[in-house]
């Protein structure tokens, strides 16, 4: 652990507390985590999580595409259960390891850029090799894959782990901007995008961005103009689903800092039926919507964006009782659309989601592009040597760091089984995390399963929004992420 | 005991199912009678049970289809049971359907994302397969 960075950020921690007349210890003991070693500065990365392993001595060669926080968390857990393992990790990109959830707050204005840079240099674990290339071909049946410069690497053990990408070419009007990914260089996207009250906290970039084009309509709507904010989410899966409702949270909070909030609308799109997959939460934060004067309009998709006008077209979905089915014994359901057009001042994009095109059209992918994987084992469901994790693994409600945090460690447990020719046993079962920002200074701290009930792990009401959750958030679960987890322990 | 059954037959140029307008009377033994009682609560079971039971297959091919060469077949009710479900789902039937098959074949529905047609066509793949098993070639 970075001892410099935990000082540099328990200071600030402290000055945010003092502010509220409460000391670290007091705080602790409030939210029931005293004990949470990265709060009270005792962090170290063995201290992240207390488990003795014993190495294994299983052989094989390991490959990882893909070293964002799930390839490279996944290579440094390796290390830590097999003895001088053969692991080589194949990431082109040099920014891979980024913060990814800091994006949130980089485009409230919180945070920014650098402080969720991560280089992959500064984390490759001992011994893994790096080949800084893309995997363009994956030949399963022959364990091979080739890179774009031409290198083929054969594997024994291969771990999928690229991530997904952001198709914001799939919107109409956004062709130029092609598909990206969360970090490096998205200088196409930002131009697709322009300077007229388009963004996306999608990306690293796209988040300064976002935060730039939100303080110009801020001040449009303190000059007393009536203002116009948009926010969409998908009808596709999506990297943390809360994201796309934290961004409008924080631009209302934005707003009600500088008076402007009366001259505000704020309107969310959502494709979904629901304002989340758990019906707790969906509740908890209907009654936020109400609270804060929000509107939203279920099962609106966005197809297009007319730049020149400022036009999002959406479509609409809704159903209709269809007739009689005599031999169903049943009334059909007519499911019907329109297009919608909604003018915008400000509109966040949240783009359609999928899995990379070299995967998708690999043998590697599923109908749908991400890899199909045992839910509970992460074992690819045809090629027995072959693990899938993270975004593009084909596991519900599993595209979200909170989600890797749990799967990398049962993913090792069962390839270290393979490889010693025994049965898999370490089993996923769909936990996953969303710190919901509800405003500066709260966050719902939003746990739950393929139960699809919340499964909190503190004693307290979990839909109630906490200033304590706000600290981690903003404090703690950072460095948990980028050196508890990068180094296979937390 | 009498049960009664209903047939649908299976086109495989076609890839399609059609009713039997029929309604067949079926004795049980009192032995099937006992595994008829075990089973009815439990689809599936009570389907696959009848599907690879000799005194079925004989009564259809001696009292149903007598020219049952090539003949596919699969039930489409038992006793008020209804499997037509499997034959003649489509993206539009009702939410009882849905609700069925996305727990049978294990679809979880992230309702924040997902869309009933996606929902529909996942389902229709998986029948795809489900189907195979489904149907009772006759010889």
């Amino acid at each position: 652990m970075d001892n410099k960075y935990i000082e540099k950020m328990l200071s600030k921690m402290d000055k945010d507390l003092s502010e509220h007349g409460m000391s670290r210890r007091e705080a602790m003991k409030i939210a029931g985590i005293s004990g949470a070693g990265l709060f009270m500065g005792g962090a170290t990365s063995a201290s992240a999580e207390e488990e003795k392993i014993v190495k294994s001595n299983a052989k094989g060669k390991i490959v990882i595409v893909g070293g964002g926080l799930a390839g490279m968390s996944t290579a440094a857990r390796i290390t830590l259960n097999i003895d001088n393992p053969d692991i080589t990790v194949i990431e082109p990109q040099k920014l891979s390891v980024s913060y990814q959830p800091g994006q949130t707050l980089v485009g409230g204005g919180l945070w920014d850029e650098g402080d969720i840079a991560y280089e992959r240099d500064n984390f490759v674990p001992d011994g893994v090799k790096v080949i800084k290339e893309k995997a363009i071909l994956f030949n399963p049946q022959e364990n091979k894959l080739t890179t774009d410069k031409g290198t083929v690497v054969s594997y024994d053990y291969l771990i999928v782990a690229t991530g997904l990408q952001l198709d914001f070419e799939r919107i109409k009007g956004l062709e130029e901007a092609g598909r990206a990914y969360s970090a490096g260089d998205n200088s196409k996207l930002l131009k697709a995008l322009g300077d007229d009250g388009i963004c996306s906290i999608y990306t690293a970039e796209g988040a300064t961005k976002t935060w730039e084009q939100m303080q110009k309509y801020i001040a449009q709507a303190k000059s007393g103009k009536k203002t116009k904010f948009l926010f969409t989410h998908p009808n596709t899966p999506v990297k943390c689903g809360g994201a796309p409702k934290k961004i409008m949270y924080l631009t209302n909070a934005r707003l009600k800092e500088e008076g402007a909030r009366e001259n505000a609308e704020l309107v969310f799109y959502p494709n979904g039926g629901a304002m989340f997959g758990v019906p707790e939460y969906h509740d908890a934060i209907l009654g936020q919507f109400k609270r804060e004067n929000f509107k939203w309009h279920y099962r609106h998709n966005l197809i297009e964006i007319d730049k020149e006008n400022k036009i999002a077209v959406f479509d609409a979905k809704w159903q209709e009782k269809g007739p009689w089915d005599p031999v169903m014994k049943d009334f059909e359901v007519i499911p019907k659309h329109e297009k919608v057009r909604v003018p915008y001042d400000f509109i966040h994009i949240v783009p359609p989601q999928l899995a990379p095109r070299e995967i998708a059209e690999s043998d590697l992918g599923s109908a749908k592009g991400w890899v199909p994987v045992n839910k509970e084992t992460l074992q690819h469901i045809r090629y027995e040597n072959v693990f899938s994790l993270g975004d593009v693994a084909q596991v519900p409600m599993g595209k979200t760091g909170g989600s890797v945090r749990k799967q990398y460690k049962v993913l090792v447990d069962n390839l270290v089984s393979l490889m010693n020719g025994k049965e898999l046993t370490a089993k996923y079962a769909g936990y996953t995390v969303c710190p919901l920002i509800t405003d500066i200074g709260t966050v719902m701290l939003a746990e739950f399963d393929w139960t699809v009930k919340p499964t909190p792990s503190f004693p307290f009401d979990p839909t109630v929004e906490r200033w304590m959750w706000w600290l981690m958030k903003v404090y703690a679960l950072k460095p948990m992420t980028i050196y508890g987890m990068l180094s296979g322990r937390a | 005991m009498q049960i009664e059954l209903e047939l649908v037959r299976y086109d495989d140029e076609l890839d399609k199912f059609e009713l039997d307008e029929t309604i067949y009377q079926l004795d049980l033994s009192e032995d099937d009678e006992k595994t008829y009682h075990l089973l009815k609560d439990s689809d599936l079971h009570l389907y696959n049970w009848l599907k690879d039971s000799d005194f079925f297959t004989k009564y259809i091919k001696e009292e149903v289809y007598l020219e049952s060469e090539n003949k596919k077949i699969a039930i489409s009710d038992i006793n008020g049971i209804s499997f037509r479900r499997f034959y003649f789902f489509k993206v539009t039937s009702g939410d009882s359907h849905y609700e069925y098959f996305k727990k049978l074949f294990n679809i979880h529905e992230e309702s924040d994302w997902q869309d009933r047609e996606d929902i529909g066509e996942e389902i229709l793949q998986c029948l795809s397969t489900k189907r195979k098993e489904l149907i009772l070639e006759l010889g």
